[in-house]
Parts: C-alpha cells; structure tokens; sequence
C-alpha cells in the first residue's frame, strides 16, 4: 500500500474508498453467507435459538479478535491474549474458590462478583502493562516480545492450577455467559457495548489517531511531537484488557477456567482480524469491520454444523477465505498501482509480518 | 583481547548460548550427580532430533525475513499420509520409500506457500496461517483422523534400531540412528546456507527485499525455493516423528510452531531477517532440552517447565534487543563525530 507522494487530500479519499471497499465486500460476503445458509436449511439455520447459538459464541472470539487489530494497528501483533484471558480466568475462578464465592447469593454474590472480575481486568491490564514495557521501553519486536510472554503466561497458568480446570463459581457470574436479555446473550451486549467503547477510543480520541499515526509511520510519528513509547505502552494495555473481558467471558460461558482453554482461539483471532480488513503492517482497521468478519464466520462454522459438515471442512474454509481475501487484495492493488504509475516495475513484495515491524524504538 | 571475545561470543551469540549450556550443565552435575550420565545425554539428543529438523527449516524462513506456521501442520501431513499410502498399497515401501513420500509431499505443500507468497507478495504470517487450517482440515477430513499404531515393518525396525548402545549398570542408554541423518542435515543446511548462491539470497533477501531485487536476485523465484524447501525439511522431520513415537497419529504436531520459533529465535535469528545460523539455532533448541531436563531432575514439577521457557526466551530476546540498540546508538555516536570531523 504505497501511498507516498500523494498529498494528504487524496490519501483522505483514498482511505475512505478503501475503507468502503473492504467493509461493503466483507458485508456481502456476510449476507452471502447468510442467505446461503438460510436457503440450503431454512428450519434450522434461519431460527431463533440459531442466531442465539452464534451470538453466544461471537463475544470471546469477537474480543480476541479485537485486540488482535489493536495491535496490528500500530503494526505489531499480540501473541499473548489467549494465555491473558485464561490468566484472567483463573484469577477470578481462583478467589471464587478461595472465598467460598461460590455458595454466595443475591446482593452478595453480585458484589463479589463485581470485585473479582475487577481483580481477575487488573492481572490482564499488569500482564498488558508488562508486553507494553517489553516492546516500547526494553525495544523487543511485538511478534518475539508477546511470543514470550505468552509462553510465560500460559506457563504460569499451568504451574499455577497444576494444568487442572478449575470449577465453582456462583450464579452471579455464571449470569454473563448464560442468561439472555429479550433473546439477546448478556455477554453479546457486553460485547456491543465493548466494541462501541473501542471504536470511539479508536475514532474519537486522541490516543486513536495516535495510534494509528505510529502504526502507518513510526519515524514520522515521533517527528509530530508524539511519544510513541507511551502510545505503544497504552496499545498493549488496551490489548490486555480486551484479552481479560474475554477470559470472564469463557470462564462465565464454560463455567470453568483452564490453563489450556481455546489453544486454537489465537490462530483464529489472527484469522478474523486481518478478514476483517486489518492491515497488519499497521496503520489500518476498524472495530466494524472485526465485529462483522467475526459474525461471518461464526455463521461459517454454524452453518456448516448444520449442514454436518465436519469440523476439519470448517478450518479449510477458514483458511481458504483468509487467502482468497488476501490474494484478492493483492491482485486488486496491483492492478491499480500499474494504472496509477506504469513506469515502475511490480510493487515490492512485502516479503514478511516481521520485515515492516521493524521500527525505531521511542 | 577485544577481538577475541568478540570471536569467542559468535556473531549471533553462538557462544554466549554455548556457555549458558555449559553453565546450567555444570551446575546441574554440581547438584545431581546424576544428571551427567551418558543416558541423559542420549535422552537430550533424543528429544531434540525432530524438533532440529523443523527448526532447520524455521531458521532458513526467519534469515529470509518471513515467518512460517505451517511447517508442523506440513510435518504430520507428510508423516501420516505416507503411512496411510504404505498401508493402502499393502506392500512395504521401505524406508527409503517411505522418506521419498514424505520429502515429495512436504515439498508440493511448501511450493503452496512459495507460489502464494511469491507469485501475490504476501504476508507469510498471514498466508502460512491460512494454509495451515487448510492442510488440517485436509487431513483431518480426507486422509484420515485415526490413529495408526502400526507401522510397517521396515519402519517400525528402524524404530529401534540404535547407533549403538552404552550398557550402564543395568540401565542401557541408547543412542537412536537418527543422529547420524540429522547431523548431515544440519551441515547440508550450513554448507546452503554459507557457501551457495542460495544462501547468500536468503541473507540478502532477510536484509532488504528491494536491494536484494536490484542486486540480481529472483526474488520471487528464491521465495518459492525457500519454502519448499521448508517443506522438504518438514516432510522429513514428520516421517522422523512418526518412527521415533512408534505410531502416526495425526492430531500431533500441530500447535508446537511457536516453540519451535522460540528454539531459532533464541539461537541468534532475528526475526527481521538477515541473521541467523545452523549452529545457534542446533544449541538453542539444545539449550531449551537441556533445561527442561534438568528442571525435572531437579524435581521441579513438570507444570513449572513452560513458564521456565517463558522465562527464558523473554530475558533472550530482551537481551537482544538491548544490544541491538546499544550497537545503534554506538553508530549514531560515530557518525556524528565525523560529520563534525
């Protein structure tokens, strides 16, 4: 995505168009998905109970996928969520156990339920705060900092329980994966209400412009007067925390909490975020964008249950929409780029993740 | 003095990485006598055979600025299909045969990535993903879920065929034959790596894509070797997998890249290519076999063994990268000075 040389007016529209382009593409491919499905099991797939089934499945996958686009927008990545969300998990679960959480009810159960959760968002903000200091203060690559981190996380989590799940927790808790408000999961509207606070920190914020200003350009960042060690600080902060509200989203949904809960889960939010039209070399995405490509392809895997379809055909589908996508993009960029400049050979392969994430620490 | 420690410390910090073996072993003998038999080492060497043979082909992606997570999926893919092949055809291919399955169909799966990547110039973290769904699914779905506990003959001879054997008491410490084919890969590997045409490719194209382009490279067609080539040593590192566990089970592998590339990447590659080589990459994966066997002899519980590794590999890479900037800010301080020379 070579855009030097165009004045920032142009770029503007050419942001827009291209925002538009991969959000009205993803929404056909969602309504696609939708009537295909709806007209190949009109009893089964078009039903309520259905749609409640994904709507419930769409929050955990929905936040991790989020984090994921965080990152990326500052063109680096999180490997660490899923051992994130599980170490929130088990720090709720654990002072659950431990307090005997488990046989409080009403006024009590909900209070103690209220301060747990904050306990279990405050291991996940440190665990955030710790992959922060790591890539802007100590200056490790997002990709090698994270991959650490989520070894140790995960590896704390597993010396921590034993590698055992753990159980017990009262009903207070258990409310958010399970009860519904007028058909629609609580922890679905926990998700909206997430995702829309996500998307005004992103869109209407100082720290979003931010953001996305040292994810497209880190060197011309810090020559605008911005401070790009604290944003990349506050980046994998915000990571952690949307990594936390999906581990009290499992531990609520599953009623437990496991070291080795949802070992597919991080593949798979990589999957989404850049369907989702994330660029991962930085710079580029939007909340909507995750929100729909997570629902897609949640409707995806429910459809091709229906259908008993197995599990194994939904990853190939998986894995065949991630590369469609990209290729499609990547044929379609270069067609453009030939049009708009034809004197210069075939754009530069970006030839790794890794190679545009190299950047100026501070 | 100074040129000696430079030289002795490697340019990747194959030394640094040598002499922390060295530590943690010597302390290890000081603790638990034990530990310094012929059979631990055997056992390390054991357990780190396959795991070498991935991490080859990890180290040649990484000095070449990409990233692959597929290799694992590509490995098993390989290892089970040739078993399943051998048992349909109901004669037995011969180990040979058998390894000439496995290196055709890890490569074909590793050409998917290469003409991907090559031909569309994209992302390898993001194309290696997509692949590696669609290879599991594939053999998940199509080629088979089950697991296969016999193997045939000729295989599963080679299963317990040792190099030789060290009687000890009564316990025999056995050193498998699989040593010998690893160590000729990982000198193949280096001798690619440090003294082809390939190789110096692979480190221009890990340090600068576009120069590498104006420099005469066929960029497209090195990206292509390259991740066959991966594929290859996939392929291998599955069918070695699946003699040395005595069985073919096709939910094994998958989920241990990032381990893997944890092994290469503590060994001295850099993640932003151009950087890397054969022997680091053998003592990283070495070094974290050594510690997880000691921490067992120690009688630390097995369950604090990832977050040892967790441990480890952030303080190696924070360690990196202070060095990396210390080095920056020593040029800069030199430029300076003679710009205002």
């Amino acid at each position: 995505m070579t855009m030097t040389g165009l004045d920032s007016a142009t770029r503007r529209v050419v942001g827009i168009l291209q925002e538009r382009r991969s959000l009205s593409r993803l929404l056909a491919l969602a309504l696609a998905v939708l009537v295909g499905f709806s007209v190949l099991s009109p009893d089964i797939f078009f039903s309520v109970v259905n749609f409640q089934t994904i709507a419930f499945t769409v929050p955990e996958i929905g936040l991790l996928s989020l984090a994921i686009m965080v990152a990326m927008l500052t063109g680096g990545i999180d490997l660490s969520i899923v051992s994130v969300a599980n170490l929130t998990a088990l720090t709720t679960a654990t002072l659950f156990a431990t307090f005997g959480g488990a046989d409080a009810t009403g006024g009590q159960a909900v209070l103690l339920t209220v301060l747990f959760v904050a306990m279990g968002l405050l291991v996940a903000l440190l665990a955030g705060l710790f992959n922060g200091f790591l890539v802007a203060v100590v200056g490790v690559t997002p990709i090698l900092a994270t991959l650490g981190t989520m070894q140790l996380y995960n590896g704390l989590a597993i010396a921590w329980t034993g590698g055992e799940a753990l159980y017990g927790m009262p009903e207070a808790f258990l409310a958010i994966g399970i009860n519904t408000v007028a058909l629609v999961p609580v922890s679905f509207v926990m998700f909206a209400l997430i995702a829309a606070a996500l998307a005004v920190l992103l869109n209407r914020s100082p720290l979003g412009t931010k953001l996305r200003l040292v994810g497209a350009n880190p060197t011309a960042a810090r020559f605008s007067g911005i401070h790009n060690r604290r944003v990349l600080l506050a980046t994998y902060v915000v990571t952690g925390l949307l990594a936390g509200l999906a581990g009290v989203i499992i531990a609520s949904r599953s009623a437990s909490a496991s070291p080795d809960y949802g070992a597919s889960y991080l593949l798979l939010a990589i999957v989404v975020a850049v369907l989702g039209g994330t660029n991962p070399f930085g710079g580029f995405g939007t909340v909507l964008g995750v929100v729909l490509a997570t629902v897609t392809l949640e409707m995806v895997s429910s459809g091709f249950n229906i259908m008993r379809l197995s599990p194994f055909e939904y990853t190939i589908a998986q894995g065949l929409i991630l590369v469609a996508i990209m290729v499609l993009d990547a044929v379609h960029r270069r067609r453009r780029g030939r049009v708009a400049r034809p004197p210069r050979p075939e754009d530069p392969a970006p030839s790794g993740v890794a190679k545009e994430e190299m950047r100026e620490p501070g | 003095m100074n040129r000696w420690v430079n030289r002795l410390r490697g340019r990747n910090n194959e030394g640094v990485l040598a002499l922390t073996i060295l530590v943690v072993v010597t302390a290890m003998t000081l603790v638990n006598p034990d530990f310094f038999t012929v059979s631990t080492l055997f056992g390390i060497l054991r357990n780190s055979l396959v795991e070498t043979v991935f991490a080859l082909g990890v180290l040649i992606v990484i000095i070449s600025g990409g990233i692959d997570v597929s290799f694992p999926v590509i490995g098993i893919f390989a290892g089970y299909t040739t078993i399943v092949i051998a048992q349909g055809g109901g004669s037995d291919p011969g180990v040979l045969g058998a390894l000439l399955v496995a290196v055709v169909i890890g490569s074909l799966l590793g050409l998917v990535n290469g003409g991907l990547i090559a031909r569309f110039g994209l992302p390898t973290l993001i194309v290696t993903l997509g692949t590696q769904g669609v290879f599991r699914g594939v053999l998940l779905a199509y080629i088979g879920s089950k697991y296969i506990a016999e193997l045939p003959a000729s295989i599963a001879q080679l299963s317990t065929t040792d190099l030789f054997v060290v009687q000890q008491g009564p316990v025999a410490a056995r050193l498998h034959v699989f040593v010998v084919p690893v160590v000729l890969l990982c000198l193949a590997v280096h001798w690619l790596l440090q003294r082809t045409m390939f190789g110096r490719g692979v480190y221009a194209l890990g340090s600068d894509a576009e120069s590498a382009r104006r420099a005469g490279f066929p960029v497209a067609r090195l990206q292509l070797a390259i991740y066959a080539l991966v594929g290859l040593l996939a392929g291998i590192a599955g069918i070695a997998h699946v003699t040395l566990s005595r069985n073919a089970n096709p939910y094994e592998l998958a989920g241990t890249e990032l381990d893997i590339i944890a092994a290469v990447v503590l060994g001295g590659a850099s993640i932003l290519g151009g950087r890397g080589s054969v022997l680091g990459t053998v003592l990283g994966v070495v070094l974290i076999a050594v510690i997880k066997n000691s921490l067992i002899l120690m009688g630390v519980p097995g369950t604090w063994q990832r977050a040892a590794v967790g441990v480890l590999l952030v303080a190696g890479v924070s360690i990196q990268a202070l060095g990396a900037r210390r080095k920056a800010a020593r040029r800069r301080a030199v430029e300076l000075e003679e710009a205002r020379a």
